[in-house]
């Protein structure tokens, strides 16, 4: 309904309130928005509605919010060029005054808009809040999260270093697997066959201009239909969802036991949009910006690229599939997803809304955090992978080496110069792909230790050709003192027994120290 | 109220940009892995896993030993990083020899360590035995210098006889320049002594003459091939068995 704000009586001083009034006047006959203003921002929303479980929309768009004015800013100084993006970012990072700060607002900003969609997300499942009438709601959103995965892949990679040369490669190698379309696709998405100039500009584009754009405008339409349709009310037990009734039930709601939008629900937004916003700044002062990590350079091979945090997952999941399994999960496994989250409105969109009794959906969310949360963490860590310059960087403990003879301190160097470390850690540095060895002379006898070298087993390639007799030996000698001070290292209860039918005189008595029946040992 | 808010945004100013401690500020842009010549970076990532981690406590010769500082000239250290060192597992560093370092990284780590690791006059003003061997010894007046210098501690019949050193296995991994090294600087940091200590309770006495070391080596290094000889072909735990049999 538009309006007109009515002429003044009283005359303004020049300069005064007003003159801002007056100007306020000019704009408001023209623009004529303070009627919708006005209806958007007292119209009636159920009591329940006010809680502090549904800030989380409005905190995901003030991140937005943040994402494009930092966005804007570092725009002014970043160059998208393949050859001068990464010194860019070391320009913004060391040369500008506060560039770091801005940075690292944008990549926590990014951190924490993900993490706050996905919590969104699962609220308003959980809640029910995609049921009639807000199943096109819940539409928008499931793509407003695709394109915020989008804005940070596409982000990720005009950080333009190590990681994000990698992860685009990965990224590529992934599209190339889609069947007769794949080359072309990858043509698309780098510009040519390979990662090069073009490339940086592609996703300049696409993390600037095409997912932002699209972004804004689904991301108004979402908020433009939750002010049209009211905010999901609380869900009660039993309370069901009729497409017949609920329009008429949600208005009654809403208008018996209502308070104005403003202030009645918005102050919990705002106080949680501030909190949020000071936790990011937090996050971007104390941890500062991410990378950049070491120059996009293909030739520079020691370089253990990661993706970013939330890609973590997938990361894992393809360093454990086997391979025959990685290209139809990559290609299906993501529309099947896709499809699942834009069926259930229409699968469920009417009927139980509260969690208490919905226990199917309870589990399907824990099991998707829990799988999130480990996958996550494994990324982390990356087990599955060697540790390629434990060999040459991570001292032996010194404790490990205190008593030790002067075989077993060359078995330490064998340990190292080998590379086993690259597999197996000692002292808590070192690959994670074989066992842990701080204690493996309580697991394993010297004889069982030696055929495991020479031969492998498992998971463990075989050495012996790649060891001399002297090397194996030595390797065993130090491999057999690692145990704690209060536990013997194995012994093999036949080889005791004849030791001690050897050393006849003294047969009977358990030998002082097992290493003594050993062969190098006098 | 004003002066609160000005004090917060002085506040805020000075934490973001004022002072060079903060937090989140990011380090210096990662330099091209050829690049870097930061002694503690390179020697932390190529060096440190054997000859540990502040040049000593590591299974490998202790770097920062004075004495091995003072031993051993530039370019005997240069030939070491860059090509390796044979009888040894020490490997080639250089790219040159398929390593990751360049010239100038490897020179990084000799400068890096004698700026470090080295000390004025550290044979107290005695001239100790060179560094290389030039003659050839004699085995038998070598086993008997073995006998009066070394066996105290490496001794077959030492309570603690594994710490003998005249077993093939360990002779097998050990070239005799190495073992020459340990003779004449000694190992502090395992409480090796040094030439002019070795002896009875490492008590300075007689010290050992270049002929001494000459000998010594040239004995060892006998045992070495009388224990290549049992070992060729035998498997190792037939090799483990012969190990006495050597000595």
């Amino acid at each position: 309904m538009p309006r007109v704000s009515p002429p003044h009586g009283q005359e303004p001083v020049r300069g005064g309130p007003g003159t801002a009034k007056r100007v306020y006047a000019w704009f408001e006959q023209r623009l004529q928005l303070e009627g919708p203003v006005k209806d958007a921002a007292l119209h009636p929303v159920p009591r329940s509605t006010a809680s502090w479980w549904y800030v989380f929309g409005s905190a995901a768009f003030t991140l937005l919010l943040l994402q494009i004015v930092t966005g804007v800013l570092l725009a002014l100084v970043y160059v998208p060029s393949a050859g001068e993006a990464w010194s860019s970012l070391n320009v913004l990072n060391h040369q500008i005054p506060l560039g770091w700060f801005l940075r690292a607002l944008h990549g926590w900003g990014s951190n924490f808009m993900v993490a706050i969609v996905l919590i969104h997300m699962a609220q308003v499942f959980l809640f029910g809040a995609y049921k009639f009438p807000r199943e096109l709601t819940w539409i928008l959103g499931v793509f407003l999260l695709l394109m915020t995965l989008g804005m940070a892949f596409t982000g990720q990679v005009l950080r333009f270093d190590q990681d994000a040369y990698w992860g685009l490669g990965i990224g590529a190698s992934i599209l190339s697997r889609v069947p007769f379309i794949g080359g072309g696709l990858v043509h698309l998405l780098l510009g040519g066959p390979i990662i090069a100039g073009a490339t940086l500009s592609r996703f300049f584009a696409l993390h600037v201009f095409i997912i932002p754009g699209a972004l804004l405008v689904f991301a108004l339409l979402h908020i433009w239909m939750v002010l049209k349709l009211g905010i999901n009310d609380w869900p009660m037990p039993g309370r069901l969802v009729r497409r017949a009734t609920y329009m008429e039930e949600y208005n009654r709601l809403a208008h018996e036991d209502g308070i104005p939008f403003i202030p009645g629900a918005f102050w919990k937004d705002l106080a949680f949009s501030g909190a949020i916003l000071a936790a990011v700044a937090v996050c971007a002062y104390v941890l500062g910006p991410f990378g950049p990590s070491g120059q996009p350079d293909p030739s520079i091979i020691q370089t253990v690229p990661k993706p970013d945090f939330f890609f973590l997952w997938i990361y894992t999941v393809l360093s454990y599939l086997p391979p025959e399994m990685e290209t139809p999960f990559i290609l299906i496994a993501p529309l099947i997803g896709i499809a699942i989250l834009l069926a259930i409105p229409f699968w469920a969109g009417e009927g139980e809304k509260s969690w208490h009794r919905r226990p199917v959906a309870v589990l399907a969310v824990s099991t998707i955090a829990i799988c999130f949360a480990v996958l996550t963490q494994l990324g982390t860590s990356t087990p599955w992978s060697p540790h390629m310059s434990a060999w040459s960087g991570d001292p032996i403990p010194v404790r490990y080496l205190q008593t030790a003879t002067p075989l077993v301190r060359q078995g330490a160097v064998v340990f190292q110069a080998k590379q086993c470390r690259n597999c197996h850690s000692i002292g808590g540095a070192g690959g994670e792909r074989g066992p842990a060895l701080d204690d493996v002379a309580t697991r394993m006898t010297l004889d069982q230790m030696r055929f495991k070298v020479v031969s492998g087993g498992g998971n463990m390639p075989a050495y012996g050709k790649n060891l001399s007799a002297a090397e194996i030996e030595a390797l065993v000698s130090f491999l057999e003192t690692l145990h704690p001070a209060n536990e013997p290292p194995a012994y093999d209860a036949s080889r005791r027994a004849v030791d001690e039918s050897r050393s006849q005189p003294n047969a009977g008595a358990p030998p002082a120290n097992p290493a003594a029946n050993r062969g190098t040992n006098p | 109220m004003r002066f609160t808010a000005s004090a917060l945004l002085a506040c805020g100013a000075a934490l973001l940009g004022g002072c060079g401690h903060t937090p989140g500020y990011p380090p210096n842009p990662i330099l091209r892995p050829t690049a870097v010549t930061d002694f503690a970076t390179l020697y932390s990532q190529n060096c440190a896993a054997c000859h540990g981690a502040n040049g000593q406590n590591g299974p490998s010769i202790d770097l920062a030993n004075p004495e091995y500082q003072a031993l051993v000239d530039d370019a005997t250290l240069r030939k070491w990083i860059s090509g390796g060192m044979p009888g040894t597992e020490m490997p080639a560093f250089a790219e040159s020899q398929g390593g990751m370092l360049t010239d100038a990284q490897v020179n990084a780590l000799i400068a890096g360590m004698r700026r470090q690791w080295s000390r004025p006059d550290a044979f107290g003003g005695t001239a100790p035995p060179a560094y290389a061997q030039t003659a050839v010894g004699d085995p038998h007046r070598g086993e008997a210098s073995y006998e009066a210098h070394c066996a105290i501690c490496h001794a077959a019949t030492h309570e603690q006889g594994h710490e003998q050193v005249t077993s093939p296995m360990y002779l097998a991994l050990v070239g005799d320049q190495a073992l020459r090294t340990i003779m004449i600087a000694g190992r502090p940091d395992i409480g090796q002594p040094d030439w002019r200590h070795d002896g009875p309770g490492g008590k300075a006495g007689v010290p050992l003459s270049t002929q001494d070391v000459d000998d010594i080596g040239t004995y060892l290094a006998s045992l070495r091939t009388m224990g290549q000889q049992v070992t060729t072909g035998t498997s190792s735990a037939q090799a483990k068995s012969a190990a006495p049999a050597g000595r």
